[in-house]
């Protein structure tokens, strides 16, 4: 990631590391000189402030290192994608090439009766012509087998092998088993004619005798080729192995085809694609059928033959190569199918207005809600109620905070294994909450010691709350933000007030620590943004903005604090100089929830346009985005959170449902820190089937930028 | 919006302009939550109008009005239940009882227990938030099938329970968040409007204005 900010501070560290280190270095020389007075040089805070300073500069630059890893990790994952997309391509055009030739085959046969019937009229003697072609001597036998493996190897070496086949090739079958009919028929009137001129010729009447043999007359062609002209390469043996291993594979073709019909709707579905594929593949094999004409026509010359199929080789190759743009189409076409679309894994339904607030449990897969029907509810994710089966699952909350006298707007959850979580509302109290053990059943006795203390100090309802370090930071439409220890006996450590933002009625919106819990950062809504020093509780850095504010977070490992706008931005700020790094504009309205995944790579955010949309912090791109909540009056998504710990992100909204998606972002769990920038939600797998509203939305979560690299490997199809 | 207005909460606005916009026309509520923010925004602008509330718009489909009206009754007694929960303890209101005819066993349990009144309280508001929210039975907050619309009744009998607990054993509580909400009387009011609960379930005496109920009848402590 390139923040500038992270470069300025490493670089200033460093010059101050820099700086200590020669101050020591002096003092070692002095050790040396004179080791009885060396004492002086040397001060504890001097060091440590030396060893802070150092700290401080390899934090940042590993976590620069670690960026750079992970943007060398996507590119592998890219360049690997990529080239198994070659592959994939390549089997495909192979694969299309073979079905050209059984295509071509099936239409010969076709002609074949049609003419046979024409000159069964005639009279002819051809049928006791054909026997001898039927019983290939022994020695042709070895060649075929000889050209056949060597057919085998060169399909295997091209990475082709007959259990995988991928979707797309399938497709491509369907086509040709529902348009071969037309085709054959079509061509069969076209070429008519020019093989009724060519029956003269005795390259003609062979082709009869050959054909005659049904659809093994590619390959007996092949042989009485091999048997007359002996001048033939290898290669051409090769050539015609392939079709009789063709011939052989008829019987996997037509079983293919039987699967393909019950499939059939699928491909009603893309059937303009599949008709735009259907005249390239008609036109190849009027091509093809032509060249064999041509071919047949002159076939009693020697050089004729023998020029035959290299000729048809040669229009081969360069239907690959004319393919080349279209195959590319298709292999996008089937990844879109890959591409799996997000799913809300459950939808938390039980409060009974909007839900302002939502955070996650530190480490279990739970999570507290917070609405303003005046409650908080506990659900444990883990403890679902399976529902209708097309409606997900759905979580029944396990318990039901009932203490606050009006809307519930901000939640913290407290550090891990303290096993609390506060909460503050529209009546100025802010509330600490024992959280109940996730087993606990929502029709237990009332056990007064989840209420925990409460916070009154506060005069006015309390927006945001903010914890870390078992520190609780408050913001309050009061003007003030406050520092608590909220179970200290008193509870209040500082007052963070701006006299010249209270005497303009500024109220904050937001507050987030920031800094490592040494600083906080508090927007005020008239956009202001503000980091107060938690030692001095003085403002030291003063950001004006135009646009009302309504979120801060700050970076967990970089100087960057994050603020969304009511003027649908987002902006980031360089904690240090206060410089706008990066605006951009995010939703198609104001943007209310802002989440920050733990490692710092994705954002996650809420708008009231009712979507919620994840960005690469690196790229700054939107990578999924998802709809699924409605809204009420004109409020929409109200908070976002991810879970420290594990894949999961959640939303909250005013229509009083906080949905809940898993998400596979394997960056956001492994240690090892890869990043998939295509990471893919299965939840359509994990709940079997798309999420669907009562209002029979369609699924919406979707990956908006997907990088093509990563995709899911072929479906094999069993 | 058309009119220009976005009723909308910001961060960091006082407590009293929560939810302090012009009232919005039905017939400009263009979304699935239309009723129910009719609903709150008559009962926001005068609690005691019950007329007004409980007034239903032409063309409403009238399960999803009283379901509306359900859900918005469950959500208020949340305020009841946080009063009663400093008042009502366990060892003091064993049983849920209201006059001494009855003893209400628990529904929320497997087989139906005597919870104290509390508990009863909670399980019974909880578990009308599980059944009102519930996928199954409503799946739409625009239109509501007939079965479950049935539903409704054995919700609105326990609710009133909690009323009639709090009426018989709490009263001060009772008065002051009645004073406050003007609740039960809404709720009396809509449950015999629409024939959800017969009339001899409903103990508690009439709460006219001009009865002085201020006063404390005396709490009995049973």
């Amino acid at each position: 990631m390139k923040i500038p900010t992270a470069m300025d501070d490493s670089s200033v560290s460093h010059h101050n590391g820099g700086q200590v280190g020669s101050e020591i270095g002096v003092s070692v020389n002095n050790k040396q000189n004179e080791e009885s007075s060396q004492s002086v040089q040397y001060s504890i805070p001097g060091i440590l402030h030396f060893i802070q300073h150092e700290w401080a500069r390899f934090e940042l630059e590993r976590s620069q290192w670690e960026v750079d890893r992970a943007e060398f990790e996507a590119r592998i994952a890219f360049l690997q994608g990529e080239r198994k997309g070659q592959e994939n391509l390549k089997n495909d055009l192979v694969r299309r090439i073979k079905m050209l030739e059984y295509a071509l085959k099936q239409e010969r046969a076709k002609f074949h009766k049609l003419k046979y019937g024409v000159e069964l009229q005639q009279g002819d003697m051809r049928p006791p012509s054909d026997e001898p072609p039927v019983e290939p001597e022994p020695a042709e036998r070895t060649q075929w087998k000889q050209g056949r493996q060597l057919i085998k190897q060169y399909l295997q070496e091209i990475g082709y092998t007959d259990t995988i086949l991928d979707i797309r090739s399938n497709r491509v079958r369907t086509l040709l088993g529902e348009n071969s009919e037309e085709q054959t028929e079509e061509s069969n009137y076209r070429n008519c004619d020019k093989h009724r001129y060519s029956t003269n010729t005795a390259v003609g009447r062979k082709r009869m005798m050959y054909d005659y043999g049904g659809k093994d007359q590619q390959c007996k062609g092949a042989v009485s080729g091999g048997y007359n002209e002996e001048g033939l390469s290898v290669q051409e043996n090769a050539v015609f192995a392939n079709f009789e291993f063709l011939a052989n594979q008829e019987m996997d073709m037509d079983e293919i085809e039987d699967l393909d019909t019950k499939q059939a709707h699928h491909t009603q579905i893309k059937q303009e694609e599949v008709d735009h594929e259907a005249e390239e593949v008609l036109n190849e094999l009027n091509l093809l059928t032509e060249t064999e004409a041509d071919g047949g026509g002159q076939g009693d010359e020697y050089v004729g033959a023998s020029d035959e199929k290299p000729l048809a080789l040669g229009e081969l190759a360069q239907l690959t190569v004319s393919n080349e743009p279209e195959a590319y189409d298709v292999a996008g076409a089937s990844k879109e199918s890959f591409r799996k679309t997000w799913n809300p894994k459950y939808t938390l339904r039980s409060h009974f207005d909007g839900v302002r607030a939502v955070a996650f449990h530190p480490n279990e897969a739970a999570l507290v809600t917070a609405s303003e029907d005046h409650t908080l509810k506990l659900w444990n994710l883990q403890r679902t109620v399976p529902a209708k089966k097309s409606a997900g699952l759905d979580v029944e909350p396990l318990y039901t905070f009932r203490a606050h006298t009006a809307p519930v707007l901000c939640l913290a959850m407290g550090a891990p294994r303290s096993e609390e979580c506060f909460s503050g509302g529209i009546d100025a109290t802010i509330r600490v909450w024992n959280l109940p053990s996730a087993t606990a059943d929502p029709y237990d006795p009332y056990d007064a010691a989840v209420q925990g203390p409460v916070l009154r100090d506060h005069t006015d309802a309390v927006w945001s709350l903010s914890s870390l370090q078992g520190r609780l930071l408050s913001a309050s439409a009061d003007g003030t933000a406050r520092l608590w220890s909220p179970r200290a006996a008193r509870p209040l450590l500082c007052t963070l007030r701006d006299d010249a933002l209270t005497a303009s009625n500024a109220a904050p919106a937001a507050a987030d620590f920031a800094d490592a819990a040494t600083r906080a950062a508090v927007v005020y809504n008239d956009g202001t943004l503000l980091l107060y020093d938690l030692e001095t509780t003085q403002a030291v850095l003063r950001v004006p903005c135009s646009s009302p504010a309504t979120r801060v977070r700050s970076h967990p490992s970089l100087p960057v604090l994050v603020t969304a706008h009511e003027d649908r931005h987002i902006r980031f700020w360089d904690a240090v100089s206060g410089r706008c790094a990066h605006a951009m504009v995010a939703h198609l309205d104001a943007v209310t929830g802002l989440a920050l995944d733990p490692n710092g790579l994705f954002l996650l955010s809420g708008s009231h346009d009712c979507s919620v949309r994840l960005w690469n912090l690196d790229t700054k791109t939107c990578v999924q985005e998802i709809t699924a909540h409605r809204k009420k009056f004109d409020e929409g998504i109200l908070d976002v959170a991810f879970h420290p710990v594990r894949p999961f992100i959640a939303s909250a909204s005013a229509d009083g449902l906080a949905k809940y998606a898993l998400l596979v972002l394997v960056s956001l769990v492994l240690p090892t820190y890869r990043v998939y920038p295509t990471c893919v939600a299965v939840s359509r797998r994990a709940t079997g089937t798309p999420y669907e509203d009562a209002s029979s939305r369609p699924p919406q979560w979707r990956l908006r930028f997907v990088n093509d690299s990563v995709t899911s490997p072929p479906v094999p199809i069993d | 919006m058309s009119d220009g207005v976005l009723r909308r909460n910001r961060p960091g606005s006082k407590a009293k302009d929560f939810c302090r916009w012009p009232d919005q026309p039905i017939e400009e509520m263009d979304n699935t939550l239309a009723v129910q923010q009719l609903i709150q925004q008559t009962i926001r602008r005068d609690p005691s109008n019950l007329e007004a509330i409980l007034k239903m718009p032409e063309a409403q489909e009238e399960g999803v009005w009283k379901y509306e009206h359900l859900r918005q009754f469950c959500m208020e007694l949340n305020g009841l239940t946080v009063r009663l929960q400093n008042e009502c303890k366990p060892n003091t209101c064993t049983q849920m009882t209201a006059t001494e005819q009855w003893i209400f066993l628990c529904a929320a349990h497997k087989t139906p227990k005597e919870c104290p009144a509390i508990d009863y309280t909670r399980h019974t508001l909880d578990g009308a938030a599980c059944l009102l929210n519930s996928n199954k039975y409503f799946p739409s907050r625009v239109s509501i099938r007939d079965s479950s619309v049935g539903k409704l009744g054995s919700v609105c009998r326990r609710v009133y329970r909690i009323f009639s607990h709090a009426y018989f054993h709490h009263r001060a509580i009772f008065d002051a968040f009645e004073k406050e909400t003007h609740l039960c009387k809404r709720f009396t009011h809509f449950v015999t409007k629409y024939s959800i609960i017969s009339k001899e379930i409903l103990i508690l005496p009439k709460l006219d204005d001009e009865t002085p109920i201020s006063q404390p009848v005396g709490e009995s402590e049973a």
